[in-house]
């Protein structure tokens, strides 16, 4: 979770794997309390629960899945107003 | 089913709604009504919560308003592509139990890595990383069965080189199910990419086909509906 691509798996020397072992290694309960604290800071936050459009979903329709930015603020807004 | 399923079988993913796989006999979808009302959920798009709508494959899409769940996004489906009718799905469940909430069910490892190889390129890591954790937690000491699932559906090129060279004979003996092992016990990995990237392609061209029905009649119902509110 708090690296990216290509950790080396200590133990075997081998595999390049997509993310860090120690996401992996908890127990499901203990993901499901971190997942649950990321959860809370994301709704702190003004995170939507609207998922993101997705043109390659077979529900991808406008009434389904409304463009919110995550941060629920719209994408563009005044920097300035008036004059030049 | 969804990416808190991920979650729970230990791939890193952020997920902001809730996937549930249901059974559609009549009792279950009573029960299911009372508890979306509980939530207060609203539907927000179309089929209606329907048993045959469900049982074609067809997915329902609440919202939920209550106290403690608003804005909450559930999903409701009862069959996915590739996989066995739900009472089977039921029979080969997880189960796991999370704190204030006690037991669940989740969809076992393969179906839902099954339910994974959609047509959406964002599902593909997640298979690749399903794979790596449950590696990950059993490497020590797999069992037979997990060693022939690791090998027919791991998705990572160097750890599936990496299997092949420990387990060449189960390899060997699978690679008349998956041909690209044959390119994983040569430790090809350039080789062994683009076969993955065929693969992929193949599923992915197999769940547009799928869908094509499927979302036509969505198009339809959304017209239907559109023109009733007008």
């Amino acid at each position: 979770m708090r690296n990216h691509e290509n950790i080396f798996n200590k133990d075997v020397q081998s595999a390049p794997l997509s993310e860090p072992d120690d996401w992996a290694l908890l127990s499901p309960e203990e993901r499901y309390i971190e997942s649950g604290k990321l959860w809370a800071v994301y709704l702190n936050l003004g995170g939507s629960l609207d998922p993101e459009p997705d043109s390659q979903s077979p529900f991808d329709f406008e009434e389904n899945e409304r463009a919110i930015p995550a941060d629920g603020r719209s994408g563009v807004h005044f920097i300035r107003r008036g004059g030049i | 089913m969804g990416g808190q399923a991920c979650i729970l079988y230990g791939a890193a993913e952020f997920s902001r709604d809730l996937d549930l796989t249901v059974g559609i006999d009549a009792e279950n979808i009573k029960t299911i009504k009372h508890a979306l009302s509980e939530l207060e959920a609203k539907l927000i798009f179309v089929p209606d919560l329907d048993i045959a709508a469900l049982q074609r494959g067809h997915a329902c899409h609440f919202r939920c308003n209550s106290s403690g769940a608003e804005g909450l996004r559930i999903d409701l489906m009862s069959k996915i592509r590739g996989c066995p009718d739900f009472p089977q799905l039921w029979e080969r469940r997880a189960e796991i139990s999370l704190p204030e909430i006690g037991e669940i069910g989740l969809l076992s490892l393969p179906d839902l890595i099954q339910a994974k190889k959609t047509q959406r390129d964002k599902d593909w890591p997640m298979i690749r990383r399903l794979l790596e954790a449950d590696w990950l937690q059993s490497r020590s000491n797999p069992e037979t069965a997990q060693v022939s699932f690791w090998l027919m559906e791991c998705r990572t090129p160097a750890l599936l080189v990496e299997l092949t060279q420990k387990y060449p004979e189960e390899a060997g003996m699978l690679v008349a199910h998956r041909e690209l092992l044959e390119v994983a016990l040569r430790g090809d990995l350039q080789s062994l990419e683009l076969s993955l990237r065929k693969e992929e392609d193949l599923e992915k061209e197999k769940d547009r086909l799928y869908w094509a029905p499927l979302r036509a009649e969505l198009e339809k119902w959304r017209r239907e509906k559109h023109w009733k509110k007008s």
